[in-house]
This record gives C-alpha cells, structure tokens and sequence, in this order.
C-alpha cells in the first residue's frame, strides 16, 4: 500500500510555455442546414489554462459549433486542430478520446441508478468485475482526484441540479477530457452552485486543461472567462481579452453594432392610429406547472394599431406570457382585461372568439397537428363555423376550399392538400400557420418568433403581414431574438427577464446599449431611460 | 329455436329408446342401436377421409393417447384412407372451425373424443352428409351419435380393492367437473369399497380441468392430509398418483398403464381401448352401412381395470377379480336400493340401473362429499 | 458517385401499399422454407388454404363469421387511437359487452325484436362501463391507460369464468362450463355468417363517417394527433378524451355481444378467443384508419382460417401461430422501410 502523495499546491494560474499549440483550433468552420447558415467560417483558438467564453444570442450557432468539436455534427467547411494535428470526429466517442467532453443543458444521466453506476456507465475502465462497494470506492477516488464532492452511493433521481451537474462533469472528466465544455451550465444553478462551480472550473485549468463556456449571461462571462469569442448569425463577431470587456461592449457585440434600419414603422395615410388599450395585463404571475415561476409580475398593456416589441434572451418567459395572453395557460395571480372584460379565467376558445390569433413559437408543437392533412391544419381556426360547420357536421369540401385561399394567401405552393402538414418545409408551415392566424385576429395577433426558420425574403414578407394587421387596427405582440427585427418594426419595446419586465421604451427613443443590458438582467432605471439619448 | 332441456330429454329419450334392444346387454360386446335415418352412402376406401378432434396433445400418455392408438388402428385396418388430426382442440369457436374444416377437406366421419357441446352439434346439423361421434356426447342428430365406457364397472372392481387395502376407510377422489363422469366414477368407487369395508367413505374435490398437474397434487395432497389412505381420480396425468407414493398412500388411475409413477402406490387403472369401436365405424361408414349409434363401450371390450398393482395382495386381487367375474357374468352392482348424499332413496329396492341411467348419472350416493 | 438512405415523414400511398404485399409475399416464402424444413411441401400446403378458404363456402363462410368481431375489436382499438389512448383493453371489453348481453338475453323475458336489439344496447353499454374507470383515470388524474385496461382484461376473464361455471351455469346440468343456450340468437344470412356482419360494416362507416364529416371528429383528430394544438384551438380536450375512449369501449363490447349472440350462442370462460389481442393488430395493420380497418379485418380473419386449415394438415398451433406473427411482423418492417429512400449523397 502506498501512502497516498500530499496534495501539491494548485498554481492560481497556469501559463503555457511560450510556442504552445492552442489545445484546440477551429479554422474556417461552416455548417449548412436546409435553408439555414448555422456556422460559416467560424475561427476559435482555446490555450491551455484558459477559461473560453462562447457568447451569442440563442440561435447564434454557438451550439452548433460546440455539436460538430464534440463529433456530433460534421463540418461542411473547415477543419478542426487538436494540439496542433488536424483531427475528425466521427462521432463523440472519439471526440472524448481526443480528450474533449461537453456537458449538455440536459443532463445524459440514469436517474435510477448511482453516481458510481452513471460515472461507470459506458466507460472502458469500468473493470469487468464490478460491484457496487468496487464502483463506490473508484468513485470517491476519483472524485477526489479531480477535486469534485459527491456522493457515490446517492441516487441521480435524490440529486439536486447542482449536484447532478457535478456528477455531469466528473462523468466527462475522468473520461480524461482535457478540454471542457459547458453548455450554459448556470441556467439551472442557484447562485451558491453557480459559484462553486466557477471554483471547479479554476481549478480544472489551473492544471493545464481548458474550459469552453457557453452563454448568453453577460456578468458571469465577465466573472469567469479569460477570453471571449461572441457569435451572431453563426458566424464570429470578435474574440476579446474579457479583462478589456465591459457588460455594454459584450452587450453591442452580441446583439450587433450596426443595425440595417429599414424602417417599417412609418404609416400610410389610411392607417389606424395607435388607439385604446385592448389588452391589459396586471401583475401577472405564472409557473410551469412543476413549481417554477417563469412569470413573476408581469404588466403590460396592448394598444390597437401598434406593435408593442418583446426583447429578451428565450426562456425568460416568453412562452409562458403567449400562453397567457391566449387562455392556454391559467395565470395563478393578476388580473388579464380584453376590452375592460375580466378574461383572467377565459380559455383559449374565448380568446379566439374575442379575435386573438396566435402564431406560437414551436409550430409543429403546439399550433399544428402534424401527422394531420394540411386542409385539416389550415382550418384549426375556423372549422366551427360556417360554411365549414353548420351546427354538427363538418364540411371537407369547405374545409378545402378554405385552406386553398389560405395557402395563396401564405404563397404556399401544395401539390396534394391531402398529405402531412409535417412533409411540408419549416417555412412553408410557418406561413400557413401565420395566414391562418391572421385570419382570426381582428383585435389582437401574437407572434412568437415569426420569422425563425425564414429566409430574408420570407422574414420580409411576415413583417409585412404584422404591419398590415396594425394598419387595421389591430393590436400586435411581436416576440423577438432578433434586436434589428424589434427596432424596425415595433412602436414600443419591453424587454423581459426571469418572468419579468425590466422595462418598456419607445422605439424612436431606444439606445441598444440600454436594451442589451437590460437583456442581461440590468432594470432600467430613470436616468438610463433613453431620455438623453 | 333450439330448447335445451328439450333436447337433453330427447338424447337421453333415443339411448333409452335403443336400451330396449342392446344396452341392457352389457358384455356381448359392442353395442349399437341403429336409428331411424338412412344410412349414408358408401365411399371407396382411398376416397375416405377420416378426422380426429383432440382434446388434449396425443403424447398425454392419457385419453387422447388411447384415442391416437384407436386412429392408429384405423389407419392400419384401412390403409388406403386418410387420416387426419388436430391436437388441443379448445372449447370454443374454434372448435367449430376446426370440424368444419375437416368436412371443407372432405373429411366422411369426424370425431371428437371429448364433448363438445353446441360446437360439434351446429357443425353437424349443418352437414348431413358427414358422419360425426362425440364423446361423451347427449345430443344426438341423424349424423352425430355418441360414444364412452362403461368405465363404472371397472371403478367399482377398483373400489372393492380399495376398500379391501384401506386402513382408515376414507377414499379421496380428485374430480374434474360435477359431470357425470365423476359421479358415476365416485359412486361405483365407493360402492365397490363398502361392499367390502361398509364404513366407507370418500370426499371428492374438484379441480376445474381435465389436466392440470398441479392442482391434481394439491388435492391429493390435502386429501391425505384429510385422511384418505386411497386415491381415485378422473385425471389425464398421473400428478396424484406422485403423491400417493411419496406419502405412502395408495392410488388407482384412469386411462393407460402409468404405474410407473408410482409402483408402490399403484392399486389399477380404469384402461380404455377404443381400437376395435373405431375400425368398426370406419367399416360401416366406408361400406354404407353407417346410422348414428350411442354406444357405451362394455367392460372387457373397451374399458376394464388394468393388471393389478405389485402391491396389491393376491387374496385382494383374487376377490376383487371374482366380482369382475360376476359382472363379466351378467351381474350388475347397481341395484336398489340406492340413497343420495340427502338419505333420499334414488333408486327402489329391487331396481337394477340401466346403462342409461349410469350413463347420466347426476347426484352422489350416501357417503360422497365435496360433489 | 455515393448513396445514402434518407427517412421521408410519410410514405406514398403507393410505395406503402406496394411494401406491404412484399411484406406477405417474403413472410409466406419465409414460412414455406421453414415447413419444408419440417418435412412439408408448402406448395400443396398453400394450394390447400387456398383452396379450401376461397373455393368452398366452407372456408369463405368461416371468414365472414371470423371477421365480424375483428372488425368491431379493431375498430375500438382505432377509434381510441383517433385520440392518442391506446385501448389494448379490448379483450375486457369484449367480455363485458358479452356478459352484458348474456344477462339481457337470460333474464329479460321478450319477444326476439326487443330483446335482440336490447342487447345490443347493453353489450355497447357493458363494454363501455369496463373502460370508465381507465378513461376517468386518464382523463382526471393522467394514469397509462396501458395498464390500466390491461389489467381490467383479467378481471373480465375471471369474471365470465366465475359467472359461466358458478351462478349462470346451465340448469340442465349437461354443459360443463357454460350458461344455457340464448333464447335468441342473431339470425344468420349466409350459412353461418349472422347478421352482425352487416352491422360490423355499418358500424364502421358510421364511425368513419364520423370522424371525417363531423365538427366533433375533427376536435378529436386534431386532439389525437396533438393535444397541444387542441389546447391552442381551445378544444375540450378532455371531455373529447372521454367520450372517445368510452366509444371505443362500447364498440369493443359489441363484438363480445355478437360473439355471444351469433356465434357461440352460450356465455363461456375463454369466449373471446383472444379477439380483443388481435384487435390491436387490426388496428396497426389499418393504420388506425376505421375504414381501413375492414380490409385489415378481413386479412387477420384470412391469417387465421388458414391457421386452422394449416392444424388440420398436421401443423402444430405453435408454428400457425408463429407464421401469423411472422407475417405481422414483416408487415410492420415493410410499413417502416417505405418510409426509406435512396438518394444520391
């Protein structure tokens, strides 16, 4: 038996010899994907013993990146360089081998079993004969070893986030990753987690390993990276020292400096004018059903005739306020007024009949039934009523004729009204979708990120379709990612986050800089209200 | 509409009708009582298609075992006819496809070796042309007739050993269904026992299936465990006869000769032999010469006890064989007067049972429980 | 130049189509190879079911009198799979509806004209009352309706088992395990074929019908096929949950009252025949489509018959039903690889 070697002092920093390859170099990387450009020629350097930033807005292909390093992807373009030897990754097996491991958003453990089962779990090492005290003990060994606390012989299923996330990671690394990467680990960490995870992630490249961290979160960006590399559109915006960062220059790079203003706000002559409110919420509150608040508070007022914009990172609640403001969820508090009628408690069929359309955000999910006709789709608004339905039956006929005018309508062209709406592409969907949508919303149309998935001619087009409702009179919740969407064609723009909204500023009147922060979490407080602007 | 108690009382009403002439006559060997139909036309030996419906799987080394051995007969005394047979036959719908299938290949006689029911009957009804015999079977048609054993006589031979080598006087029964069967099987066993030891007794537990070894050595079990020292049952397996021989009681068997489960316990079997009933069907039928008949098949020709046990005592034997001899003679045990499990008196002194009436019979005699 | 297989979301009606008479004809070469294996010649096997299936009234009668509650047990499975419940309940179902039926048919005195139609009405009812508790169950408190009709299937048995051996028995004393004849039967029209093949086929017109020409049908295929979108279109989705899954329960209860009715004509333990099983492979084979059920019915009421024809050659239960699964099963391979394509890399 040897005695265990004393710990040696970490190094708090650890700086590669002068010459050394970087651990990891993408060159040129690009990744196509019908109709849309996830990456292209994206260049990223990761030194040893640096903690590596990825930041972009949701959608900005920091993901898809990170798919094809790890080998579940393979680049269209461009070549991947692992300590200074060009590599291709068949599948993430061999990426790990190669000593590059990810930890995704959703865990990839067995809940049933233990940290020493999921730890052992796929691994070449495990030895052949294996009992639960052997797993146990090479666990804590393990774990040890690289600094990490857990409780082997705990279930995954009794596990905090946190701790999950922790077994997550030392899952990866005694696979012997050198290199990390983390996909937005934080968004499902208490601040207590999250810091002691920071401490971890020191620890690991103060040994000589490196970290990849992906984020949309401006401050911890700045707490935790070294370097900072920003996407947006899939391609590389800059790589930044951090220590040279400020939350408002990372802000600008991510949501893009120069906005092409092509304008939709103006109206024509025989436009309605911005009117009464429609739509009023009060101090709305929400949870997604598993006792999470995703909408903490929330107000906000809807005027007929405008376009009131929604900025904010995804999952701050957006779906949740959609759901809301559709009857398709029950606020748990607030008050929600349609025309000075109390609609707190209406379902979605009450809201429709009101005149609300919607155009949800994940169409195929929720506002298509896809193994369905697409005659069957295109009259999911207006199948109760005539000349589709008199009373009890359903007219097919009628029903196609009606999806006809709708698909002319969206320019979609159908060969056989007959088939899945599934065959049909993302785009064509969202078309249909959104026609039929406008069809039925003489007050109040919702849009959730109308133009994902769109080509530019498209996105122009459904922009046209928005403006077209508010010259009518109609009162337009318009949920974007994209900032230059928002300014173009909004009257107003609130920014949410964590359920909340942090403010509310008039287009003409909006500094970028104020809407990013706000996006990552910073209230807009009175002198920062754009008046000076 | 088809009346059920109608019908039963016209089947037995036809067996009684035919007694007249032979079935009071129970050793001259094969007994047939023509009906009235005209019988259906011959066919050419390598035309004829003769079907078997099984109840069980013919390797049982029980009642479809001897059936196979009686088509395996058939198939030797008529070589250039077909033969065909279909094992598991189930008691339901299927059944009825399965016999109508037979007649679809042209099948000229269709057998059943078990009971049916409506599933035999509706098949036959509507194809006049097709000879058929169910076992077991009261519903007779101008093409459906019925056969079984007199397996009573043997039971009671059985019995009179029984009694003769039980010590406690208490018998068990392993009973299927409260058919018949089992009570004429139960009351002949008894009978047969209290005519030598008249304290007697036997308790029967019912088990639900024909085959099932499992529950056949729970009831064995318990029926030791209740006393009896002497084992009868109406089982095609020999689950039963196991645990009389592991628990040093005795056991008397019914189909084939399966001492070999357990030559210590082994008293006898009620054996049956279809071989020569069957060849002389398929005669008929082939000649033109076929009427339904209901034929109870005699002791001695067609069932009888089987080659007594190594444990059975000589003298035991010898006095159990002279009541074979008196029976084979003429003699029957069934006489008046009889009283059920209530004291009621079922048959008056002086009243010899028909074969008719053991055929049908339906209550357990003083001294039966658990029927 | 390189090839690579591509998945499509649905495949042509006609490539479907095409794959799935492969898929029989390889099952039946497979199944050929395997007999003569055993020592039979499968050509003179399948000239005999084919013979004796379509060119006798024998065998076309034994389909049509098979199919009549694969049609209705099929059809329950498909109408709850309009809605996303899977109803493997059936046999349950079937035994309620017959018990049901029974029951009217025992006790209820009356003139065949009342009491036939009567029940028909209680085999519906029967059936549909074995499935409420699975339904509420899924509709209230969102438990697999997967487990709990399953489990129901052995309640059903045993339950007719007790009743047909125990307080139904035959007074006559002559039947075994079984109640007395029905005082009234459903009147046969074609040999043995009763009337309830008629009904079977206008049962399911009525319900495809119903499906594709009714505003409630509409509700509940969209429900089916994604009750997200029912609850964006504000549809009642559980309220359609409900009386779907108690529809497909009754329907599932008419087959067992035809059984019982037409067929068997007594109650009796095992009656269903594993009916409402092979219902759910009705349904798969239709696609879940209440008219394509009719064909799906009509080809499992053919399997089967030529499943008897094949027992009486000397082939074992064990290997007619191996070859039944067989063809299912390259039926379903065949279903899935038309979603296949090969294009050019």
């Amino acid at each position: 038996m040897i005695a265990p070697e004393p710990p040696v002092p970490v190094p708090t920093r650890f700086v590669p010899p002068p010459g050394t390859a970087p651990i990891v170099q993408l060159r040129g990387i690009a990744k196509y994907f019908p109709g849309v450009i996830a990456n292209e020629d994206v260049d990223l350097d990761v030194m040893p013993g640096e903690i590596h930033a990825l930041l972009g807005e949701n959608g900005a292909g920091k993901s898809t990146l990170m798919n094809i390093l790890t080998g579940i992807y393979q680049p269209d373009a461009g070549e991947i360089v692992i300590d200074g030897y060009p590599q291709s990754f068949a599948s993430p097996v061999e990426a790990i081998a190669a000593g590059i491991g990810m930890v995704h958003q959703h865990f990839k453990l067995v809940k049933a079993f233990t940290v020493a089962e999921n730890i052992h779990l796929g691994w070449s090492d495990t030895p052949r004969a294996v009992s639960a005290a052997v797993l146990e003990r090479r666990t804590a060994e393990l774990a040890q070893a690289l600094n990490l606390t857990v409780d082997p012989a705990a279930r995954i299923g009794e596990l905090s986030t946190g701790e999950q996330q922790r077994v997550e990671i030392l899952r990866v690394l005694t696979r012997k990753a050198r290199v990390l990467i983390l996909d937005e680990p934080t968004a499902v960490l208490t601040p207590a987690e999250a810091h002691e995870l920071f401490r971890a992630l020191k620890d690991f490249v103060a040994r000589g390993n490196a970290v990849i961290f992906i984020s949309h979160k401006l401050d911890e960006v700045l707490e935790i990276s070294d370097r900072v590399t920003v996407l947006r559109g899939g391609r590389k915006v800059a790589t930044e020292q951090t220590a040279g960062c400020t939350e408002t220059s990372l802000a600008r790079l991510m949501v893009g400096r120069e906005i092409v203003l092509s304008d939709m706000r103006g109206r024509s002559a025989g436009a309605a004018p911005i009117g009464a409110p429609v739509m009023t919420l009060e101090d709305i509150r929400a949870d997604d059903g598993q006792g999470h608040v995703v909408l903490d508070g929330l107000s906000l007022v809807l005027r007929a005739g405008e376009i009131l914009g929604i900025a904010g990172v995804a999952g701050n609640g957006q779906k949740e306020l959609t759901q809301v403001i559709t009857g398709m969820r029950q606020a748990a508090s607030g008050r929600i007024l349609v025309d000075g009628a109390d609609f707190s408690r209406a379902g979605a069929a009450e809201f429709a009949d009101f005149g609300v359309g919607h155009i949800p955000e994940d169409r195929l999910h929720s506002g298509l039934a896809p193994s369905l006709s697409i005659t069957d789709n295109a009259v999911l608004r207006e199948y109760d009523r005539p000349p589709l339905s008199g009373g009890f039956g359903f007219n097919g006929r009628a029903a196609t004729a009606l999806a006809k005018d709708i698909a002319e309508a969206a320019s979609v062209t159908v060969p056989d009204f007959g088939m899945p709406v599934r065959n049909l592409s993302g785009g064509n969907q969202q078309r249909l979708v959104a026609r039929r949508e406008m069809r039925i919303a003489s007050r109040v149309l919702v849009a959730a990120y109308p133009s994902r998935g769109l080509d530019v001619g498209a996105i122009n087009m459904m922009m046209r379709y928005l403006v077209e409702l508010r010259d009518k009179g109609v009162a337009v919740l318009f949920i974007s990612e994209e900032l230059e969407e928002l300014l173009n064609l909004s009257d107003r723009i609130a920014v949410m986050f964590h359920g909340r909204v942090m403010g509310v500023v008039d287009t003409a009147e909006a500094d970028i800089d104020t809407i990013g922060l706000m996006m990552g979490g910073k209230r807009l407080t009175d002198d920062a209200k754009g008046r000076g602007h | 509409m088809i009346n059920i108690s109608d019908l039963t009382r016209r089947g037995f009403l036809n067996i009684g009708a035919a007694a007249g002439a032979s079935l009071l006559l129970p050793k001259t060997g094969l007994i047939s009582s023509a009906r009235a139909a005209a019988p259906l036309p011959a066919v050419a030996e390598e035309d004829a298609v003769i079907a078997w419906g099984y109840v069980g799987p013919t390797s049982d080394e029980g009642w479809t075992y001897a059936h196979d051995l009686g088509r395996q007969a058939v198939a030797a005394a008529f070589p250039k006819a077909k033969t065909l047979f279909v094992e598991n036959v189930p008691y339901s719908a299927d059944a009825s496809r399965i016999f109508r299938q037979f007649a679809a290949e042209g099948a000229n006689m269709i057998i059943a070796n078990s009971n049916y029911g409506d599933f035999i009957y509706d098949v036959a009804k509507r194809t006049p042309d097709v000879a058929f015999y169910e076992c077991d079977g009261r519903n007779p048609l101008d093409n459906l007739g019925t056969y079984y054993v007199a397996h009573w006589y043997p039971s009671y031979i059985a019995g009179v050993a029984a009694g003769l080598m039980s010590a406690s006087g208490k018998l068990g029964y392993v009973a299927s269904f409260p058919v018949p069967s089992v009570y004429s099987g139960t009351n002949a066993f008894l009978m047969g026992a209290r005519s030598v030891k008249p304290e007697a007794t036997l308790q029967a537990i019912v088990i639900n299936s024909w085959f099932d070894p499992q529950a056949a050595a729970q009831a064995g079990t318990a029926l030791i465990d209740n006393g009896a020292d002497v084992l009868f049952g109406i089982m095609d397996e020999a689950a039963y006869l196991q645990v009389a021989e592991q628990r040093g009681a005795k056991a008397v068997m019914w189909n084939t000769d399966i001492r070999r489960y357990g030559p210590q316990a082994y008293i006898s079997s009620i054996v049956v032999d279809f071989n020569a009933w069957y060849v002389e069907q398929v005669r008929r039928r082939i000649a033109g010469e076929w009427t339904p008949t209901e034929d109870i098949l005699p002791i001695g020709s067609g069932v009888d006890r089987d080659a007594w046990g190594e444990t059975v005592p000589a003298e035991t034997a010898a006095q159990a064989d002279a009541i074979r001899d008196k029976i084979m003679g003429g003699w029957s045990p069934f006489e008046g007067e009889i009283k059920d499990a209530n004291g009621n008196v079922k048959v008056a002194a002086g009243h010899r049972m028909t074969e008719v009436e053991l055929y049908n019979w339906d209550w357990s005699i003083e001294g039966v429980t658990g029927l | 130049m390189a090839y690579r297989i591509q998945r499509i979301p649905s495949a042509p009606p006609s490539v479907a189509l095409a794959a799935r008479g492969l898929a029989i004809v390889l099952a039946l070469v497979t199944a050929g190879i395997v007999l003569a294996a055993l020592g039979f010649n499968p050509l003179a096997l399948g000239w005999q079911v084919l013979r004796t299936t379509f060119g006798s009234s024998y065998g076309l009668e034994d389909v049509g009198l098979l199919v009549i509650p694969l049609i209705f047990t099929g059809l329950a499975v498909a109408v709850g799979q309009k809605i996303g419940a899977q109803n493997i309940g059936a046999e349950g179902q079937f035994y309620a509806g017959a018990f049901a039926a029974t029951g009217v048919a025992l006790f209820v005195p009356g003139p065949m004209a009342v009491i036939l139609p009567l029940m028909f009405v209680a085999g519906a009812i029967g059936g549909a009352i074995w499935i409420l508790i699975p339904t509420l169950a899924r509709a209230y408190a969102d438990v697999n309706e997967l487990i709990t009709t399953l489990l129901l299937n052995f309640v059903a048995t045993l339950l007719v088992y007790w009743v047909a051996t125990g307080p139904w028995l035959d007074p006559s004393g002559r039947a075994l395990a079984t109640t007395a004849r029905l005082p009234h039967e459903v009147p046969e029209f074609w040999g043995i074929v009763h009337w309830g093949l008629p009904v079977a086929v206008v049962v399911v017109l009525l319900v495809g019908a119903l499906f594709a020409f009714t505003r409630w049908g509409y509700e509940v295929r969209i429900a089916g096929s994604n009750p997200q979108a029912a609850r964006y279109a504000g549809m009642p989705f559980r309220r359609h949950l409900i009386m779907v899954m108690l529809l497909s329960g009754a329907i599932a209860g008419l087959a067992g009252m035809f059984e019982v009715a037409g067929t068997v004509h007594r109650l009796q333990g095992g009656i269903s025949n594993n009916f409402g099983y092979l219902g759910i492979m009705v349904a798969v084979l239709a696609r879940a489509s209440p008219i394509g059920v009719l064909p799906a019915a009509a080809l499992m009421a053919i399997i089967l018959n030529s499943g008897i024809v094949l027992q009486t050659q000397g082939i074992t239960v064990s290997t007619v039903l191996a070859i039944t699964g067989l063809i299912l099963f390259y039926t379903a391979i065949g279903d899935e690889l038309a979603r296949y394509r090969i294009v050019r890399a």
